[in-house]
């Protein structure tokens, strides 16, 4: 394996932040070379200096893809943590459909969703699920699930709708995954009547996003972790503009805002908070 | 003992007993089954780590059956495959379905208890990383309480000094009381 240099980290380092946003910790060198090293051995480098001069050199940007496809970070389950979900279903979504259904009953009701760290689309298809549970005419509903992540890879697996064994074991109830999957080899396949409801696309959190519009229900969980404080705050400031002023943000259960974003209000409802712009 | 309960499942009684004797002999957990009928019911009463079965049994329920029965029933389990050299077709199908591996006739027993010692591994392994995220998923329980208590002080603490300013800002009162007012808002804090 290539042996990263001091200096070779550094620049790995700032490299990384500015094609993901991502910040990693340079005291994990292993880490710069047991994700990277494999990519930078297949483009025949000799030094991470090479590598780094390639990898900014390639024009079709194939190489800075590979790049973030490994490092940035894929775990995620199907209803990770109960409580965001639990938050969703008898509080969110309630309060919501309550607010947003129109007093001509012939209009449907827009809902808007976004999971703006979807990794393997595990997050959206939860929401999905629980709004085929809850909306017993989603007919009536014009509903807009959302799901971006900045890996390539990790979208088209989004978008695929499939997952092992050990993807699907943890988290997911027996009762949603013979409804709402098909056994599929070893493998397990969302119903299309879920993969229906969803769309996923590649999207780098620290790009302007205003062009999606503006979401009922904004889930953005365990992404800004990876972020410098600065980029924490801007990246919230663009999700508050991105949010209806009505709407949710969720963040993660170990996350939080205070000198993040004043913009936010954190509310409690059980084990969960979920937070409003200010007025 | 080894951490390892297989089903043995083949309906010829010499093949059977001899798996099963040499099985136990590595300290293995053995039971055996007859054919698939016996099989079935034996999976549905109790989960096994790894399922051995031969490929072609009579009765309807062959070695594929079985194999779709305790998948089904357990998703982690493993199914390992016995078949005769002109059915490795079918055993390569059956991988796809999900098997674990195949053995082909005659069992050569050094290859079957190096593949279980394989099997075993890798279910130690499953088993740590289990325990591991269940650590974790404690330690960030925790967490998260802790951290939802701060943030919402945190706001409670932001809101009262947002509203002691307004008072201090305030210039339609007199000084003495916005400071009698501002020190009340922070004894309600």
């Amino acid at each position: 394996m290539i042996k990263i240099t001091p200096s070779e980290l550094n620049m790995i380092a700032q490299y990384i932040h500015e094609i993901s946003g991502i910040y990693l910790d340079q005291s994990k060198s292993y880490l710069f070379e047991t994700r990277l090293g494999s990519i930078a051995e297949g483009l025949g480098c000799k030094s991470y200096l090479e590598f780094h001069a390639k990898a900014k050199k390639d024009l079709t940007k194939n190489i800075e893809r590979q790049i973030i496809d490994a490092i940035s970070t894929n775990e995620t389950l199907f209803f990770r943590d109960k409580g965001p979900f639990e938050l969703l279903q008898h509080k969110l979504l309630p309060e919501l459909i309550d607010a947003r259904t129109p007093s001509t009953p012939t209009l449907k009701t827009t809902l808007k969703i976004w999971s703006a760290a979807s990794s393997t689309g595990q997050e959206l298809y939860s929401i999905a699920i629980i709004l085929k549970e809850l909306l017993k005419d989603a007919s009536r509903y014009n509903l807009k699930l959302l799901g971006t992540d900045i890996s390539d890879n990790a979208v088209s697996q989004a978008s695929y709708g499939k997952y092992n064994k050990f993807e699907i074991e943890r988290g997911l109830d027996q009762r949603y995954l013979q409804r709402y999957f098909t056994l599929f080899g070893d493998s397990w396949k969302i119903k299309d009547e879920i993969r229906a409801m969803v769309n996923f696309r590649k999207l780098n959190l620290m790009l302007p996003f205003t062009a999606l519009g503006k979401f009922d229900i904004i889930f953005c969980r365990n992404v800004a972790i990876y972020f410098t404080l600065e980029d924490r705050k801007k990246l919230f400031n663009k999700i508050a503009d991105s949010l209806a002023d009505d709407g949710f943000l969720v963040i993660g259960s170990t996350e939080s805002l205070s000198g993040v974003c004043p913009r936010f209000v954190p509310k409690r409802h059980l084990r969960a908070i979920f937070y409003q712009k200010t007025n | 003992m080894k951490n390892l309960s297989i089903l043995v499942v083949d309906d010829d009684p010499v093949v059977r007993r001899l798996l099963q004797q040499r099985l136990q002999r590595e300290n293995y957990q053995v039971q055996v089954a007859k054919d698939g009928h016996e099989a079935s019911e034996l999976l549905g009463s109790r989960y096994f780590d790894v399922v051995l079965t031969d490929l072609m049994m009579p009765g309807g329920i062959g070695g594929l059956e079985v194999l779709e029965i305790a998948k089904s029933l357990y998703s982690t389990i493993e199914v390992v495959l016995i078949t005769a050299h002109s059915s490795v077709d079918t055993a390569v199908q059956a991988m796809k379905k999900g098997a674990t591996d195949y053995l082909e006739k005659p069992i050569n027993f050094d290859e079957l208890f190096l593949k279980l010692d394989k099997i075993s591994n890798l279910k130690t392994i499953l088993r740590s990383a289990q325990d591991l995220q269940q650590a974790m998923d404690t330690t960030e329980n925790v967490a998260s309480q802790t951290i939802q208590d701060l943030e919402m002080q945190t706001a409670r603490l932001q809101a009262c000094l947002d509203s002691v300013e307004t008072v201090l800002l305030d210039d339609s009162l007199d000084e003495d009381i916005r400071i009698a007012k501002a020190l009340s808002l922070l004894a309600e804090k």
